[in-house]
């Protein structure tokens, strides 16, 4: 008998009570504990129970009382599929390890042009501008593991912390591509302090709080509170 | 009883951050048992692990209840 199948004897309607342990197919139609397909005002007949025994405050030998009426035909099934991708991000966890390389430089990136602020040594905006680069090109295998947890382990399942952290990657990105395309196009600038300096550095500042802010998102899903 | 839809948004995302951890618990508590070799320390740790397995079967099935919910209000 397939999942879809048992769900039928869902004990409702004169229907007959089955559920599933192990593989095997039990009838509980006649048991007090299983009024209408109900166990407990919180298990229903006509599913797979195997996961909720060990929760359970007695243990399998119970169903020795009820017939075995048949067997549950177990295939991989798409949640198994998935375990295995949990696992297998959980052994690797890509994105905690990816997003430490942004964040740091873009903050190193920020401490170095306001040396250049405070001495206007050039250098200090080219180590800037430098590790802004590595920062914005580093945060696209980031988010794209970002997106990759949030499929595995959250069934890209939208709430307000993944909201977040995408519409602020995105920001991410963008005021990191527009400030290396500023310095490229106006390389001048520097010199000649003009609005488009202002909006440079303002940017190169800018992006801290919107990485922390991700961060911060980041860190109520590993350390929930 | 009834939610309103600000607060089965906030128990959704609670459970959706819970599930994986309750996996990886699991995975913790099955790679223990690989460590042992007395049949009661590993036994100890198998059923550490079937406990996370419910856990975790639990909470899908709260969420898909929740899930539910949030689209009958939107619906509406």
């Amino acid at each position: 008998m397939k999942l879809d199948e048992l769900a039928q004897y869902n004990g409702q309607n004169g229907q007959k009570a089955y559920i599933a342990y192990k593989g095997k197919i039990y009838d509980v139609t006649d048991s007090k504990r299983w009024k209408n397909g109900l166990h407990m005002a919180r298990h229903k007949a006509g599913e797979d129970l195997t996961d909720f025994l060990a929760l359970a405050p007695h243990t399998d030998e119970v169903l020795k009382s009820f017939e075995v009426v048949g067997t549950l035909d177990v295939e991989e099934s798409k949640s198994t599929k998935k375990e295995k991708l949990i696992n297998f991000y959980q052994k690797f966890h890509p994105h905690p390890v990816l997003i430490h390389y942004p964040l740091g430089l873009f903050f190193f990136a920020a401490l170095m042009e306001a040396l250049f602020l405070l001495t206007s040594l050039k250098s200090f905006d080219d180590s800037a501008i430098y590790a802004f680069s590595v920062a914005t090109l580093m945060s696209i295998p980031a988010i794209l593991a970002g997106l990759l947890s949030w499929w595995i382990n959250y069934d890209k399942k939208t709430t307000k912390i993944f909201k977040n952290k995408i519409r602020f990657s995105i920001l991410l990105f963008f005021i990191g591509v527009l400030t290396i395309f500023i310095r490229i196009t106006h390389p001048d600038m520097l010199a000649n302090h003009n609005s488009l300096y202002l909006l440079y550095n303002l940017l190169i500042f800018a992006n801290l709080p919107v990485v922390l802010f991700i961060a911060y998102e980041g860190g109520k899903i590993t350390w929930p509170s | 009883m009834d939610y309103t839809l600000e607060e089965l948004e906030e128990m959704k995302e609670i459970l959706l951050i819970a599930i994986p951890k309750e996996i990886s618990a699991r995975d913790f508590y099955l790679n223990a048992s690989k460590k042992f070799k007395t049949q009661e320390s590993i036994q100890l740790f198998l059923s550490l692990a079937e406990q996370e397995k419910g856990h975790e079967a639990s909470l899908r099935k709260i969420l898909a209840e929740i899930e539910e919910n949030i689209k009958k209000i939107k619906n509406k």
